[in-house]
């Protein structure tokens, strides 16, 4: 059998059949059919191609092959699998919107599809609808888990066992290095180091003519290149030992040499050190400088999805370190405060979900009204503050959101004051003002004091007419598909194909969230942290929570791979960064925020939309 | 001519073709009706000289492709490729391994009775098919051919005047059916694409699963031929 080119082409562009190599390819075609579906004609070719899985490439088509709600369907989209997967004879109902063509699949091409692990998990994901459930590691130290093939550099340098100590010293000393992989016959046989080199030669008057085969450690401790930085480190920890091999682990060859001093210099671009050379930074200049590392900090380490999903984080932990450091420095000059305060950010520095291009929201908490001259205290240490941050790379605030603004030093009384104001005139123009201050976090100053406002704030922004009228702003926008489950791009961009991932997707989920929280009384900021910590009937199941996250951390990691990888400070994903499952994923993840919407209209406004 | 005359004429000519399709093609719904969709890859475009380097095809019916029915091979060609390397990728290293043109015309000769063969542009294929099984001394009779750039022409010229020049490519006629981009210039995908293209006009045309071949005889895409020995014999010159 000979597949067409056109053939090929489309399924290595669909995922997940993508990810097959021409032999397989060539199974799952076997007794395959490319069909024109039209309205005249389905009803004819949907019996005979029962029980078949349908690829669509060209067309739109509204289907309804499971129980659940109609899909509208178009290129690159599938339907019959819920039924091959269950292994239930489902009916199939379509409609064509526009006559296109449709690949469809036998049952024992589908069977041995599904033999692909990678594809298993595309159509097991597909059926329930959720994205894949990747688990996030608690990584504090993205370069601990750098692969090792990544962290050594150059070729090994290695010799034969039949070779003379003099000349193991020779070629040491010629390579600048300490240790030496000796080989036999390619394989790691042993190594030898400097110490080798002093106590088992020099100290005992060996002839330095002998082979190194005598004074090598053989058998030595090693590690496959497969592995990463961490297991090398942990492996050296338990053996005790400063040189580790790495050898390939089919061959068995030698790829190089990790020493504790490679481990030393790799750890210098951990972000721990940078948070640890802001914290050392005297003044603002060398604050700064440190600053500007950052960009490239995360250009050049963080590469895996894991990385992105702490990236936010440290961002934020980072400029909270700014935070402190720049008032500490006014107060040096300046004298302590007046009167406590709190340092209150706000928006994505707040829920820790920065990226590179989130300007300063923050604003400023006063114990109590301050008298002219504490005003005029204040005030310095806001512009100090605020221009000290966007010195280090952190940008003013377009809506001039910042404690520089009179408006946003408040006493605790006019900030109670104020909450209550937004709960009694909730109106549209309202909520698109004060949204961005109901995430907040107390990065500076006295921790006491913010946490009063929050307490006094609570009863207040629970009341239900003001989540209904919340609930209706934050379904305002909507995920960017259309009716046939294609993407919606932004207009007037330079960029073709491009969607805001953060406007019409991360924002979305983190007005739900916000409704949730605010509701069930919840006073942390951070998306995740306010899913994690949703009571049992807040009114989001359990596992829808953990779908959110999902699709939260998933499209985190798009908008920040985006920003690294095209250098940029923008949300702005082109579809064509995509890979082709991510497009499928991204749908999916688009069609779950729209049902969660649905849902929170429906819980909290009572279906007034 | 008076109104009444040509009436006449064109009344004969459409009875003309009824007659000439062979019995077991008469009456049969197109919808139903076995296809099989060929692409040949030529030397030039002169089918007095040209010669094939490639040949494909593949099986369709009831608006689908059976992918199994695929079938492509190089042909042996002596002499010169013309522009066949640029166009088609076939370069000498590639035809000199291909199979004789005779055992591919063996094999098509299979289906001269059972399908309808499709082509995009049959004229020029059909009269290089009638030279190479004339000169390998074989021979097929009365088989049905469509040809769907003679549809495209129908449909094209209900709304246009004078046809847009390059608007009866391949590649053209499909974009004017929605039908996606696919790679051209192979025997196989072309064959392909053709077939899908047919059944776009199809649905364009009549849709309905219930219309027979007789029915789009008006439209001239429908021809009888023999190929090999004896001449072509078109179903124009019969009438």
């Amino acid at each position: 059998m000979v597949l067409p080119q056109q053939t090929a082409d489309f399924l290595t562009s669909a995922a997940p059949f993508d990810q097959l190599e021409n032999d397989a390819l060539l199974e799952i075609s076997r007794k395959a059919n490319l069909m024109y579906l039209t309205g005249d004609n389905q009803k004819v070719l949907l019996e005979q191609n029962h029980g078949r899985l349908f690829l669509i490439q060209s067309g739109q088509f509204s289907v309804r092959d499971a129980e659940g709600p109609v899909r509208h369907l178009s290129e690159g989209d599938y339907f019959g699998h819920a039924g091959l997967l269950d292994k239930v004879s489902y009916p199939l109902e379509l409609t064509v919107d526009k006559p296109g063509l449709v690949y469809s699949f036998t049952p024992q091409a589908f069977e041995f599809a599904m033999s692909h692990p990678g594809i298993a998990d595309f159509f097991h994901a597909m059926r329930s609808d959720v994205l894949q459930n990747h688990a996030v590691a608690e990584s504090q130290s993205m370069w601990l888990y750098k692969g090792l093939g990544e962290v050594l550099k150059g070729s090994p340098i290695s010799m034969d066992v039949t070779e003379s100590i003099q000349n193991a010293a020779i070629e040491m000393t010629r390579n600048k290095v300490s240790s030496l992989l000796i080989t036999e016959q390619g394989r790691l046989a042993g190594i030898i180091t400097d110490r080798d080199l002093r106590s088992r030669v020099v100290a005992k008057g060996l002839d330095i003519h002998q082979s190194v085969q005598t004074i090598m450690t053989d058998k030595p401790a090693m590690v496959t290149q497969n592995r990463t930085l961490f297991d090398a480190i942990c492996i050296m920890n338990e053996h005790n030992v400063h040189h580790l091999p790495v050898i390939d682990r089919h061959t068995r060859q030698p790829i190089g040499m990790l020493t504790t001093s490679d481990v030393v210099r790799l750890q210098r671009g951990n972000v721990l050190f940078i948070i640890g050379e802001l914290a050392k930074a005297e003044n603002l200049y060398s604050l700064s400088r440190v600053s500007w590392q950052l960009p490239h900090y995360f250009a050049s380490h963080a590469r895996r999805p894991v990385d992105f999903d702490i990236a936010g984080k440290v961002l934020s932990q980072a400029t909270d370190m700014m935070t402190r450091k720049l008032i500490n420095y006014f107060q040096r000059e300046n004298g302590p405060a007046p009167m406590p305060y709190s340092w209150i950010v706000y928006g994505s520095q707040a829920r820790e979900d920065q990226t590179m291009g989130s300007d300063q929201d923050n604003g400023l908490l006063l114990a109590r009204t301050p008298t002219k001259g504490e005003g005029e205290y204040f005030r310095a240490m806001s512009e100090y503050v605020c221009d000290g941050l966007a010195k280090c790379g952190i940008k003013l605030c377009d809506g001039n959101i910042m404690a520089s603004n009179p408006e946003l030093r408040l006493s605790l009384d006019q900030a109670v004051e104020q909450a209550r104001a937004w709960v009694l005139q909730p109106t549209p123009e309202a909520i698109m003002h004060f949204n961005i201050f109901l995430d907040a976090r107390c990065a500076a100053g006295d921790g006491d004091l913010f946490r009063k406002l929050q307490q006094a704030r609570v009863p207040l922004l629970k009341q239900s007419l003001f989540l209904a009228a919340l609930s209706r702003h934050a379904n305002q926008v909507s995920v960017p598909l259309s009716m046939f489950q294609k993407f919606v791009y932004e207009k007037r961009q330079e960029k073709a194909n491009c969607i805001d991932l953060k406007v019409r997707a991360v924002a979305l989920i983190n007005n739900l969230v916000r409704l949730y929280a605010l509701a069930s009384g919840l006073t942390a900021p951070a998306t995740l942290a306010r899913l994690a910590s949703l009571p049992a009937g807040s009114g989001l199941a359990v596992k829808d929570a953990e779908n959110l996250r999902d699709i939260w951390l998933f499209l985190n990691r798009l908008r920040w791979r985006h920003q690294l990888t095209t250098q940029s400070t923008d949300n702005l994903v082109s579809v064509d960064e995509l890979s082709s499952i991510e497009k499928h994923q991204l749908k999916a993840a688009f069609k779950a925020i729209d049902r969660a919407q649905q849902a929170a209209v429906m819980k909290f406004s009572g279906g007034m939309g | 001519m008076p109104g009444r005359l040509f009436d006449w004429f064109r009344l004969k000519h459409w009875f003309s073709y009824r007659a000439t399709l062979p019995d077991a093609w008469q009456q049969q719904r197109l919808f139903e009706a076995p296809l099989l969709a060929i692409d040949l890859e030529l030397t030039s475009l002169n089918p007095e000289q040209s010669k094939i380097t490639s040949i494909g095809w593949l099986e369709g019916q009831n608006g689908s492709i059976n992918l199994e029915s695929a079938y492509y091979r190089v042909v042996r060609v002596k002499g010169d490729l013309q522009q066949s390397p640029v166009i088609h990728g076939l370069t000498p290293e590639h035809t000199e391994l291909g199979e004789h043109v005779r055992d591919s015309l063996n094999a098509l000769s299979q289906f001269a009775r059972s399908h309808i063969w499709v082509f995009h542009n049959a004229s020029l294929d059909v009269r290089v098919l009638n030279r190479a099984f004339a000169a390998n001394n074989l021979q097929v009779e009365q088989v049905v051919t469509l040809d769907t750039l003679k549809l495209a022409m129908y449909q094209l010229k209900k709304t246009h005047e004078l046809l847009p020049s390059n608007s009866m490519t391949l590649a053209n006629c499909r974009q004017r059916m929605g039908l996606p981009a696919v790679p051209a210039h192979n025997a196989l995908d072309d064959a392909m694409a053709t077939l899908q293209l047919w059944f776009a006009q199809f649905h364009q045309l009549a849709g309905r699963n219930s219309i027979t071949i007789d029915a789009i005889l008006h439209t001239r895409c429908i021809n009888v031929v023999n190929l090999g020995k004896k001449c072509k014999r078109g179903i124009d010159k019969v009438s």
